[in-house]
């Protein structure tokens, strides 16, 4: 037996998904279950207590699927990697979304998690998010009254990506303008456990960069928006030279304290490498 | 009760919650060609297809796919006749000790149902999370690239060049396996 015992729940609809979550004692949300469910098995195994009900999100209606809604790109909760990664839909900023999910774990997980799950598991390692904050996402929730709340994805992952509602959407502005660039890390070459994650999403325009955010999941605290940075790029002009400049600007005792050596390394290499990428995609490089 | 539709069969069964998919085929239902090793979706030997996705039986609650179409690999061969993917990999040597080829093939055959002309870094990315401890994969990524070709052109066209056939009659000539590759060069 892989599992404790415990009692499973196949709500039809979000707000009976709400409700039950509201009504019952140590419930977990089940979306694609590969994290919630190797979690409980660890706990198992540790001798820790388990929850006794599980809700399962997969039989409700019209929480699956990609489109695009007033200049909007809607991601539904249970809209599987694996289907975010072939969706059409994707295109301009949202595109990053393709690297991200093509990065995330391997082929078999990538058809059972969900970008809700991604999103929602409260687990720091988990990047999506990173990208999310950087193309200034909206995420939306469901009470178990039915009512809709919007939280930005900064503020969510801000406030220690905690909720008591259902996760319903995801929702991002389609930019034609924008040049976004993501790098992700693995702890090593061998284990898939992501690092560290950094994106940048910036416009450039008559080489000078306006508007850009740069957002770091660091593996430890959950995806920031990196505020220190994004100022420093911000202020300065778009040359091939700012790479190098932004990694000694990184010298700061922000990047010195909460990272190892490897770590930061990484760090420096990931973010050098967004910024030349953006100088790529941008044709400023030469 | 809760149905299961496994292999194109339904079963009725009284199913406890915490029950995974992994643990059901094997103990409750004796299809035990779906391995079980790591228990943790890491290894990929419990693959089976879901809806035509390789996913994996370990982390998925049996109760959540009530009537979903779920395939195992005693669900590929037709009687006797192996899936175009299994003779694949009988034809190219691709089974060592055997063990990963279950879940092997579950995730080629979701591959090859999607692409039957998966280009190497395709068969790479989509077996990813397979992992074959005898470390044979370049026969792995060979019999998956050419099972993609028999499930185009038919069976006619299964197997290497020296098709098991062609080695058939000119073994009962008494002539070895690599005398006859050896004619095959000349």
């Amino acid at each position: 037996m892989l599992l404790r015992p415990l009692t499973f729940h196949a709500p039809r609809t979000i707000v009976e998904a709400a409700q039950l979550q509201a009504t019952l004692q140590e419930a977990r949300i089940l979306a694609g279950g590969t994290f919630l469910l190797n979690s409980l098995k660890l706990m198992k195994r540790k001798g820790s207590k388990t929850p006794g009900h599980v809700i399962s999100l997969r039989k409700i209606a019209g929480l699956k699927g990609v489109e695009i809604k007033d200049n909007r790109l809607i991601i539904r909760a249970m809209t599987i990697i694996n289907d975010l990664y072939d969706s059409p839909l994707l295109s301009d900023n949202t595109l990053i979304l393709r690297t991200v999910c093509k990065n995330i774990s391997t082929n078999p997980i990538r058809n059972m998690a969900t970008v809700g799950g991604n999103l929602t598991c409260r687990y720091t390692w988990t990047e999506m998010g990173c990208v999310m904050v950087a193309l200034e996402a909206d995420m939306h929730f469901i009470d178990h009254e039915g009512k809709e709340e919007v939280v930005s994805a900064e503020n969510f992952f801000k406030s220690a990506a905690k909720t008591n509602k259902i996760f319903s959407h995801v929702s991002l502005a389609i930019d034609k303008t924008a040049t976004v660039a993501y790098r992700r890390v693995k702890k090593s070459a061998n284990v898939d456990v992501p690092l560290l994650a950094v994106c940048i999403k910036t416009h450039l325009q008559d080489k000078k960069f306006t508007n850009t955010r740069v957002t770091i999941n660091s593996g430890v605290a959950f995806a920031q928006r990196d505020h220190k940075l994004e100022n420093f790029l911000n202020t300065q002009s778009a040359q091939p030279k700012l790479a190098i400049e932004a990694l000694d600007y990184l010298d700061t005792e922000i990047y010195d304290k909460r990272s190892d050596n490897y770590k930061k390394h990484m760090f420096r290499i990931s973010l050098k490498n967004a910024i030349l990428e953006i100088a790529e995609k941008s044709s400023w490089s030469n | 009760m809760v149905k299961l539709v496994i292999n194109k069969k339904e079963y009725l069964l009284d199913l406890k919650g915490h029950e995974t998919l992994l643990e059901v085929l094997r103990d409750k239902l004796s299809l035990t060609g779906t391995k079980t090793a790591c228990e943790e979706s890491e290894c990929g030997t419990c693959t089976v297809n879901i809806n035509g996705k390789a996913v994996l039986s370990c982390i998925t609650l049996a109760a959540d796919i009530a009537g979903e179409e779920v395939i195992t690999i005693e669900g590929l061969a037709d009687g006797d006749k192996l899936d175009p993917v299994q003779q694949a990999y009988v034809d190219y040597g691709a089974v060592q000790c055997g063990f990963c080829i279950p879940g092997m093939i579950m995730s080629s055959k979701a591959l090859l149902d999607r692409n039957p002309h998966p280009t190497q870094e395709e068969i790479e990315y989509a077996l990813d999370g397979n992992i074959c401890r005898c470390a044979g994969y370049p026969k792995i990524f060979d019999a998956v690239r050419k099972a993609g070709e028999m499930m185009q052109k038919g069976p006619e066209h299964a197997g290497p060049e020296d098709t098991k056939e062609k080695f058939k009659t000119n073994m009962a000539k008494g002539i070895t396996y690599e005398e006859f590759l050896q004619m095959k060069q000349t």
